[in-house]
């Protein structure tokens, strides 16, 4: 799948590749907890990240990165934060 | 206004096929209005458990109804976490639309689980709404059971597309189809 900034689309690959040989014939063995991909994903990252803030949508994943589903009984932090 | 639909499902795969299969079920067949997926944070907790946070783009599909309260919309985000246990060999998702949660907040989990040698799966949607006026609301509730349905059987074949790739050409050959060129 593409990333949707064509300028990362290559990196991102390169990753999901390297990514998918680790989870299937490392992690989900409990051969590797190491992330083998750190280069590569620092590469897409910076890319990622750069796109998404020249097109203005930085603060609205911030805003969802802080959504918890997993913790706190599944709820998010902004309905917990709403209560305060 | 909150509606929750549930539905379970076995997959004949085992649970390293479901869940490689999740992280690469973009592009399918089944799911062409999705235009890009992004990863934007994975990490190994202290645990042994993989998170994985990411950002799909699809092309707008918002209900008809309210579109004249949206005007020019076109792409929705939405974003998407997980947590793999790989020595309970489970895996939890939620995803959730980022834009115009006041309107219509969708939120889906799904848990895949190792049963013998294949994958159970449940999942559960839940629609909220506080758009009420106008008699929005019924509509809203009848697009949501409307769209829960298509939703569910289409991310399943879209999965099942995947998985069989996987399985009959290996992750080798899968992958060189993925780098040369996505089918849209």
């Amino acid at each position: 799948m593409n990333s949707f900034a064509p300028e990362c689309t290559k990196a991102k690959k390169e990753y999901d590749n390297c990514f998918n040989n680790w989870y299937s014939e490392k992690f989900l063995k409990g051969e590797s907890m190491e992330n083998e991909c750190a280069d590569l994903w620092h590469e897409y990252e910076d890319c990622v990240k750069a796109a998404l803030a020249k097109k203005g949508v930085g603060k609205m994943i911030d805003e969802a990165r802080k959504q918890a589903p997993f913790e706190n009984g599944g709820k998010l932090v902004e309905e917990d934060e709403k209560k305060k | 206004m909150v509606k929750f639909f549930q539905s379970s499902h076995s997959y004949d795969h085992d649970f390293s096929t479901v869940s490689l299969a999740f992280f690469n079920r973009y592009p399918n067949p089944y799911a062409s209005h999705v235009l890009a997926a992004d990863t934007i944070e994975r990490y190994v907790d202290t645990d042994g458990n993989l998170h994985t946070t990411r950002l799909i783009l699809k092309q707008g599909r918002l209900p008809r109804f309210v579109k004249p309260f949206l005007k020019h919309i076109s792409e929705s985000w939405i974003i998407e976490k997980s947590v793999v246990d790989p020595k309970q060999m489970e895996m939890e998702t939620w995803s959730s639309n980022l834009e115009h949660r006041y309107i219509l907040k969708v939120e889906e989990r799904t848990t895949y689980r190792r049963e013998g040698a294949g994958t159970w799966s449940q999942n559960q949607v839940s629609f909220v709404s506080n758009f009420a006026g106008w008699g929005v609301k019924d509509r809203i509730e009848k697009w949501s059971l409307d769209r829960f349905g298509e939703n569910t059987a289409k991310s399943r074949q879209g999965m099942a597309f995947v998985m069989d790739l996987l399985k009959e050409k290996g992750l080798m050959h899968f992958q060189r189809v993925q780098l040369g060129h996505d089918f849209k």
